[in-house]
């Protein structure tokens, strides 16, 4: 068993959920209160939920990415 | 908060489904037996025969419970009918693939459907399913009317397919839920919980306990997709039903990890008897190794083999300490949202 690869996959674990929380906090604090569109316009308030699912996502897609050169970074140059 | 008594009743009753779901599972691995429902251990030098879809007995389990809870009166009936279909259609669709071995892209496709009893419930019976408010840890939370209902039917396909993903080895799928629902389930006690999740958290946690007993290394009983994709739709539907979305998240962060990695080297659904490029190998001495392929998926075993073999015991625990972190970090998410 490689104990390095356990001890860095449990970094890997820590660094995520801290900026999981990080994300969710800009997304509470920041991106939740925006009124991207007025809402009395006909279908501005799907177009504004649709806007911030946006937001989220590209949040959500950079989080999986910062995980994917993370991990990356540990194991795939010493698994090649 | 509710009283202690609702929560030891919930729990008392909770536990029945330990011996429930063993009688279950010994049942199946005569029946499955008996029938040719049979896979092979491939990581074992024997390769021994395995009764396969035996995890059936769980999602019956927990449908079972689910009703007897209904019955006594301790949660709303709406919720654990939500609940018990989820789990159900979940099930369902593990079973056919089981069965048929359908294509790669169908099980997430189908399991997407599988969230539309919380939905259509939910939009039934306002308040009674779901709340659309999310509850951030530190920062309060939020109101999505329009896309916390969308969300459901992705997180239970998600759930349910990344619990999938992640059981290559005897006990590690069991063993890591039970885990994870035993993390939530302490959390949720702590944090003053309804009694539903409790309950429910409880059952997941007992049943799957008793699947392990047959499951763990070296296994005689395989859990199969229909056992698979309920217990992960299970951890999806508790996730909305229980206000614990964030923390299970959180929880099953090893199975998120081996999920976008396979997803991420092969770029499409496929099931692992598709691959050609096995991720790992069994050396001659019955240990695991990386399989040095660099085709084959970076899963979350090779991470821990990279240049050091192991056991299949050792692995195992591995990944049942990496549930422990993960779970444990879900916890503090629970005490820092605190709803």
């Amino acid at each position: 068993m490689n104990r390095r690869a356990v001890g860095y996959e449990l970094v890997v674990f820590v660094t995520q959920w801290v900026l999981m929380l990080i994300g969710f906090g800009v997304l509470t604090r920041f991106v939740a209160p925006l009124n991207l569109l007025n809402p009395s316009l006909s279908l501005g308030l799907y177009f504004d939920a649709a806007a911030k699912a946006l937001i989220a996502l590209v949040l959500s897609v950079t989080w999986l990415f910062i995980w994917d050169r993370q991990v990356r970074l540990y194991f795939h140059r010493r698994g090649k | 908060m509710p009283s202690l008594g609702a929560n030891t009743v919930a729990i008392l009753i909770a536990l029945g489904s330990f011996p429930v779901c063993l009688a279950l599972t010994r049942f199946f691995m005569y029946w499955n037996s008996k029938h040719g429902i049979i896979g092979i251990d491939v990581h074992k030098l024997t390769r021994p025969k395995v009764p396969e879809m035996v995890g059936a007995a769980v999602p019956i389990t927990l449908i079972l419970f689910a009703a007897i809870y209904a019955l006594t009166g301790g949660a709303s009936s709406i919720s654990l009918l939500a609940y018990s279909l989820v789990v159900g259609l979940a099930a369902l669709v593990g079973a056919v693939d089981d069965r048929l071995k359908m294509r790669g892209i169908f099980k997430p496709l189908l399991t997407l459907l599988c969230g539309l009893p919380i939905l259509i419930l939910g939009l039934a019976f306002p308040g009674q399913v779901y709340a659309s408010t999310l509850h951030v840890p530190l920062f309060g939370g939020y109101h999505l009317p329009l896309i916390y209902p969308l969300t459901i039917l992705v997180a239970v396909s998600v759930t349910s397919n990344t619990v999938n993903m992640l059981d290559p080895l005897n006990g590690s799928m069991a063993g890591g839920i039970s885990i994870v629902a035993g993390g939530l389930l302490i959390g949720s006690l702590i944090i003053g919980a309804s009694s539903m999740p409790i309950f429910l958290y409880a059952s997941l946690m007992f049943s799957l306990l008793g699947f392990l007993f047959y499951n763990r290394f070296p296994a005689r009983a395989f859990a199969g997709n229909v056992g698979q994709l309920s217990i992960g739709a299970s951890i999806g539907a508790l996730a909305i039903l229980g206000k614990t979305e964030i923390a299970s998240i959180v929880a099953i962060f090893p199975n998120i990890q081996n999920s976008f990695f396979f997803l991420s080297r092969i770029r499409r659904f496929t099931e692992h008897r598709e691959l050609t490029s096995k991720p790992t190998k069994l050396l001659p001495d019955g240990r695991l190794a990386d399989s040095e392929d660099p085709r084959a998926p970076l899963t979350l075993v090779r991470t821990l083999l990279i240049g050091r073999p192991a056991t299949e015991n050792e692995i195992v625990s591995t990944i049942w300490t990496l549930f422990l972190t993960s779970t444990s970090l879900a916890v503090i998410t629970l005490l820092l949202t605190g709803v």
